[in-house]
This record gives C-alpha cells, structure tokens and sequence, in this order.
C-alpha cells in the first residue's frame, strides 16, 4: 500500500540518467510529478497511522463495559422490556412488564396446561403465526398457517394445513409446503389463493430465498381431485417474481388473493415501503407467471413503515352478503388493510377503488390506512379475509399471539392461537367501520346456556352469575344505564382512552360496568370486560369499550395493559355486548362488533373450576341493569385426521 | 501554466491526505449513530467497535455483531452458573441457580439464534421480540437472587441484559 520508493531518484540506480536524454522542458514535469506522488505517498502513511487513534475506542479493559467485575455496585435495576418494538421506535403495542418489580412466575404445569385453548384453532405443539391460503373447496375449508415444526418460537417456517366442514371443527393434517427449494430455503412465508373461473386454485406465497432475498412463488394442489388437498406442486420455473428496482430484497412479502379487472386479467396487491413510506405495489398478470408491474402504488402513506399482509376487498353498501374478491360494482365499498410492522397492529381503511388508474381512495383521509381504525384493539395480527363462496361471506382470519413471557411458551411447548373465524360486513348504519363476528358455526359448540333478566347493578358493586365452569364461556349481554344518569352527569374536558386509564377500578361518574371474567372468588384475579361512558363539556356522550388486564393474574410476567377504543352507539340503541371464553383466550365484542378486542390472559388462581364469572358496576353515580344470555361451550376437539395413510406424503 | 500546475498538484496531494481519515471517521460514525439510538451508549460502542468487522458493517451487520456478542456472553454466563451449581452448598441459593440455567439455556438456543435468523431473513420484528425476550430471562434470573445475600452471576448478568437491550434497538432500526 505503502510506496516504498518515495522519493525517485533522478538517476536509476545502475548508474544511468533516464532523464538526461529528455528534452529540457519536460525536466521540472517530471521532478513536479514525483513530488507529488511522495507527497501522496507520505500522506497516506500520515492517514494511516493517525487513523488508529480515532475517537471512541475503548480498549483498556477495566473501563470496558463488556468486561464484568465482581466488584460490580448494586447499581441500577435491570429493566424490563417488552416483546414490541424497543425504545426508539413508536411503543405503542405490548410492554410485557410493567414495572421493575416483575418476577418470572413459578408456573407449574397445572397452570399451564389450563392455559390450551378449547376451541381456537392451534396446532398441538410448537410456533403458529400468520394465516395463509384460507379457502372453501369441495366441502372442505381450508386454513394453512406458518409453523415451526422444531419450536415454540418463531423460525424454520413451512406452510401447516387442516381441514375443517364448519371452521369450527379442524382436523390436523401434513404440511403442506416446507423450504425445499433453492427459492424458500429461508422460509415458506405468508400466502393467499386465488380460484381461477374453472375452479382451479392458485397460491402465490412468499420465499425467503437462499440468499435471504424475498421471492414470489407460484403453488397449486398436486391433484384438484382430492378433496384434501393435501399435497402441493411448486411451479417449476419459480420465483415468478423478484424485488422491483427501488424496492430493497428484504420488503418484498404477503402477496394478496387477485382480483379479476374489467380487460380479464388478475391483479394483485403485495405490501412494501420505501424509507419509511408503507405502500402497496400492483401487479397485472394472464397466467400467475409473467407479470407486469403498474406504475405506482395502489396506495402510500408516509411514516406508517412496512405494510405487510396487505388485504384487499369489496364490501356491500347495501346487502348482507360478503362479496367475490373480484366483484366491483358501484353499490360497493372497498376495504384496504394492512399490518404494520412497526407497532403489530391491523388496520383497515374503508374507501373506493378506481381500477383505471389503479388507486385506492379512502373516504376519509384523516383514518387514512395504517393510521385508522383497527381491526381489533387488543392481541390480532396478520389477519387475512376470503370469499367463502360455501355460504357467500366474508370471512376473517387473525393471528393471536401469547402475551406471557416466552420462558413460559418454552416450558409449555407452544405458542399462538388464531382468533375465531369472524365475518365481515360494512356497517349500514355508521358507514365507517366494518362489523366482525363470530361465524355462525360457533353456535354448535354451545350447551347449556344461562339467562339473566334486567339485574340491577347499583353503582358501586359486584353481582356473581353462576353459570358452573367459567372458563369455556359464549356470553351475549345487554346494558341499560339510568337515563338520569346520563343527563344529570357533568361533563368535562378530560379525554378518556383505555390505555391511559386506570382500568376497572377508576371510577367516574358513567362507568366503568360490565363483566368480569376469569375471575376467582376473592376477585384476586379478574379481567374486567366493559364500558365506559364520557361526557364530554358539550354534553355528548363517548362511549368507550376496554379490556383491563391489570389484574389478570398475580403472576407478573404477563401482560398487564389495558386494551380498547371508542365504540360508536347510535340513538336508539342499548349498549351490546358478546363474550367468548376459551381459557386463555377472550374476544370480545361491542356492538355487533364495531369495536373488537381479543386478549390472552393467563391466571394461576382463577382457573379450572376456580373460575367464576361477575357483572360488576365501578361508576358512582348511575346505575345499571343487565340482561343476559350466557352458554357452556364444548370443546371443538381439534385433533389430526384419522387414518390418513395413504394420503400422507 | 508550470505554477498553475504546480498549485493545482499541491492542492490535491493536501486533499488526498485527509481524504482516507474522513472516510475512516464516517464508518466510524454509522456504530456512533446507531449506538446513540440505544439504551447503553457505551456498551454499545464497545460491543461493535471491538469486532473487526465492526467499523465496515451496515446496521444488519451491526445487529448480528451484537447478537453474537450476546450469545457469547450468555453462553461465559451459563459456564458460570453451572460451576457456581457445583459448589453451591446453600439450597436457595442452588435453586435460583438452576432457574437461571433455564433462562440461560432459552436465551443461547432459542432467543439469540431467533434473532439472527429474523434479521438475515428479513422480517426484524422477530429479532426485536427474540432479544428483549433474552434481556427479560436475564431479568428474571437476576430476580432471583432478590433474597440471597449476594449473586455469583450479578455483573454478566447485567452485561446480557443490557447488551440485549441495546441490540434490539439496534434491530429496531430495521423495522
């Protein structure tokens, strides 16, 4: 590197003068120039040498914070964190512990295994997240899912598979796909199918290739005629796509189903962004092979980060039905969802589609995607929808991650469930929001139910239900407040959010009341679900929908926040609720499911037949009264196929 | 034209000098701006700095460097615990020592190799929660000598929780 001959001599050194026989004007040419390539010379060694003193190495090893002591203080406690994103990035989701004082909880076994869900799609062991594929085919439904076969943690991704007649009902069978290609050896990532006009079904689906570059691939059932669909062909000339220029190779993921436009080809939507942009790219393609990519996004809004499994789909204005992905007709709605990277939650935006030039508008800017309404206020990512053509719907899929510590997903070898399949319409009457619900098919499970006429509840006080066993519950609930109540009420200018609240036991003048669930006898563990009413200093009344899991368990390596959002309640209209109990597991939803919010709590006491269930009311100055229809539910006993031998690879 | 030269030869024999020092200050600058996002400036420094290929690294690199230096440090800890084990005499003492292999063991197979994989492949969210899951079983072993006169394993202990904590801001970065 180095020139060792930094000064040229003038004469060689076997005595000869090269430069004597040079023209007299070309002599100071030569000296200039040899100056300056010694100079250059000295320079860089002048560099190098100094460059080693550059400016924040630590080398001595006594001030080396990596080099413990054991003469270490007691200096400051370590401090939790949580399972979101860390300090720096936008915490607005989990922090798993609250405070310092948090301690790994002894879990035993009894507790933990309490801890299965009945009747929530789960695999029987290991790592679940991101819905793939969902569909409806010859009789069967579909659900394919990213797994880890080696794990409670996430890694090693392939496609799982099970079957289900009733999406309630699942039986377990083999993997679909796993990473045996040079082009989803880092992972079989997330999917969506596409059903051709003849019937026949496509899967576009992600690989993380063997370069860790984001690929689409094309897949399709080995054999239409099985109605299993059990074994999966890879198209052979895969990847069918590649990052785009100006689309960096690890944001490239989660293509979605495709829709038909009106020259017949299929057009699909796949989430990226660009800096910190989240966007949606759009591809046109005849064949689910060659494609070309549109100029432009189908939608982009700065500062949201990634969009991943973005969703696309019409919804009715006016019909109760769910619609075709493909359907795009003016008495329709569109509805463009995405996950976000940065904060694990979903939103959805409700506007138009405009398939000339290729652009989705929402209807109001100010919930604009990404920065809008969610799905779901608690625990549900990645969700996905389908056109379930069986019983013409809509139907949504959502990933509900555990919020224990993952020493505890270790020790009880497993770890997510997915949320109930739940319909999805526009809702009429706000025009806003959509409407989620449990399938219909949920009602199967149901047993013997319980009913509760108009119980008062006085402010200030707890009333049991005995319903026997509380842990595999379907609650539907009705509240009425005091009228006076809510006139006589003052209001204020304080902005109330779940979140930022005091949880059940802050009380104000219009709430909080509802149910308490998982709760034991001494009320040492309870989660409270309920409303909360506010009154604004203009005398409008907000209505508020919270799930309080600040009390959820003693243990206190588990996640203690406090979930909801506003609810809109129109005139005329009682305060509704549905409950759905499953162990670890609540979903809940207000009004029709205007407002969702699923948590995962994990009691020690408040288990097995300790569990009870209560209406409470903490307001101080309205009464309440509640009626209710309450159900035991069976378990859905999901287990693997029996006797799959010849089918099985 | 002789003097112009001349000058103009000077002037970039000057530029040349320092033009290798900058470029060696801005690598060094990219450890100093990531660091600075991080919960542990210092550590952070020291941690990045110290591995050769540190100064050249882009913010994945830094990650992974950072990630390996967790796993090596928790892998010197679980060394440590289990020797402590041997000539633990004292039963609580022994008990809070085997809940920390446990953490130790979930941290060095599970949550730093998790990490690495989301950030090679590309989906970071997962190194975020792979790494603040290895900074709380540091904090839930460290917890468990609350009661104990005092902790063989207190200062690595610390090191693992807050090296974790820094790379999983760094890892943030990515989202």
């Amino acid at each position: 590197m180095v020139d060792t001959r930094p000064f040229l001599p003038v004469s060689s050194s076997d005595g000869s003068n090269p430069s004597e026989p040079l023209a007299n004007g070309r002599k100071p040419m030569k000296a200039l120039l040899s100056i300056f390539f010694g100079l250059l010379a000295v320079g860089l060694l002048a560099a190098l040498l100094t460059s080693n003193n550059g400016s924040d190495f630590v080398t001595e090893n006594e001030h080396d914070p990596l080099a413990s002591s054991t003469t270490t203080t007691k200096s400051e406690p370590l401090r939790p964190l949580s399972r979101g994103p860390a300090a720096g990035v936008s915490e607005k989701s989990n922090r798993l512990f609250a405070d310092e004082n948090t301690v790994a909880f002894p879990w035993n076994n009894s507790m933990l295994s309490w801890q299965r869900t009945a009747f929530h799609f789960q695999p029987e062991r290991n790592w679940m997240n991101d819905p793939n594929g969902p569909l409806f085919y010859k009789g069967w439904y579909h659900f394919f899912y990213q797994y880890n076969p080696h794990a409670p943690v996430w890694g090693d991704i392939v496609w799982g598979h099970a079957v289900s007649k009733d999406l309630i009902h699942w039986l377990h069978l083999p993997l679909a796909m796993v990473a045996d290609h040079t082009y989803d050896k880092s992972g079989v990532w997330t999917g969506s199918a596409t059903f051709l006009p003849d019937g026949k079904i496509v899967m576009l689906y992600t690989g993380s290739n063997a370069q860790a570059v984001q690929v689409q691939n094309l897949a399709y059932p080995a054999d239409h005629s099985d109605p299993l669909l059990i074994n999966w062909i890879k198209y052979s000339g895969n990847p069918v796509l590649v990052p785009p220029p100006g689309i960096l190779s690890k944001d490239f993921r989660d293509p979605t189903t495709a829709w038909l436009t009106s020259e017949g080809k299929w057009r699909f939507a796949i989430g990226s962004k660009v800096n910190k942009t989240g966007v949606a790219l759009v591809y046109d393609t005849k064949d689910f092979i060659n494609y070309e990519k549109l100029d432009g996004f189908l939608r982009a809004v700065d500062g949201t980060g990634m969009w991943e499994c973005v969703d696309f789909f019409p919804v009715s204005k006016t019909g109760e039905n769910g619609l075709d992905t493909s359907v795009n007709t003016p008495d329709v709605k569109h509805v463009m969802k995405v996950s976000l990277d940065d904060d694990r939650h979903d939103y959805y935006t409700v506007g138009t589609y405009h398939e000339k030039n290729v652009t989705f508008v929402p209807d109001d800017l100010t919930i604009d995607v990404g920065i809008g309404l969610r799905y779901d206020y608690g625990v549900y990512y990645a969700a996905k929808t389908f056109y379930d053509q069986n019983k013409n719907r809509r139907v949504l899929w959502g990933w509900i991650g555990e919020s224990d510590s993952e020493a505890a997903d270790l020790q009880k070898g497993w770890a997510s469930v997915q949320s109930i399949p739940r319909t999805v319409l526009l809702d009429k009457k706000t025009g806003t929001h959509l409407l989620q619900w449990p399938v219909q098919e949920i009602d199967s499970l149901r047993l013997n139910s319980y009913e509760f006429n108009h119980v008062s509840i006085q402010a200030g006080s707890v009333v049991p239900l005995e319903v026997g066993p509380a842990t595999q519950l379907d609650i539907i609930a009705e509240f009425k407040i005091e009228k006076e109540a809510l006139e006589k009420a003052t209001g204020s200018n304080v902005t109330f959010s779940c979140s930022s609240s005091g949880g059940a036991k802050e009380r104000g003048a219009l709430g909080p009341f509802g149910l308490l669930v998982l709760a034991d006898d001494s009320l040492s563990e309870q989660t409270p679900v309920y409303f909360y009413i506010a009154k604004g200093s203009d005398g409008n009344l907000k209505t508020f929908f919270c799930n309080d899991q600040s009390r959820s368990s003693v243990a206190s390596d588990v996640n203690k926040q406090i979930y909801g959002s506003m609810v809109p309640v129109l005139k005329g209209e009682n305060l509704s609720l549905r409950v759905l109990v499953d162990h670890s597991i609540i979903e809940s939803f207000a009004h029709g499911g205007r407002t969702v919010i699923t948590s995962r709590v994990y009691p020690t006491r408040a288990i097995y037949g300790a569990a009870k269930l209560f209406l409470f009311n903490n307001a101080t100055e309205a009464g309440v009264s509640a009626s209710l229809k309450i159900w035991q539910m069976n378990s859905a006993f999901i287990r693997p196929y029996p006797n799959l031998d010849n089918k099985s690879r | 034209m002789n003097k112009f030269i001349c000058f103009s030869l000077l002037h970039l024999i000057f530029s040349f000098t320092f033009l290798p020092v900058k470029s060696r200050e801005n690598s060094a600058t990219l450890i100093e701006t990531t660091c600075k996002t991080t919960p542990f400036y210092n550590l952070c420094i020291s941690a990045l700095q110290s591995d050769p290929e540190g100064p050249s690294a882009d913010i994945p690199g830094l990650a992974r460097i950072g990630a390996n230096k967790v796993k090596a440090k928790a892998t010197a800890t679980l060394r440590q615990i289990r020797a402590s084990l041997k000539e633990a005499k004292d039963p609580s003492l022994k008990t809070a020592l085997l809940d920390c292999v446990d953490f130790y063991n979930a941290i060095v197979e599970y949550d730093v190799p998790m990490a690495i994989d989301a950030v090679v492949k590309g989906d970071p969210k997962f190194g975020v929660q792979g790494l603040n899951d290895a900074a709380n079983e540091a904090l839930a072993c460290a917890r468990r000598f609350e009661n104990l006169p005092k902790s063989p394993i207190e200062g690595n202990n610390k090191v693992v929780h807050d090296l974790s904590a820094v790379v999983a801001s760094i890892i943030a970065l990515l989202l």
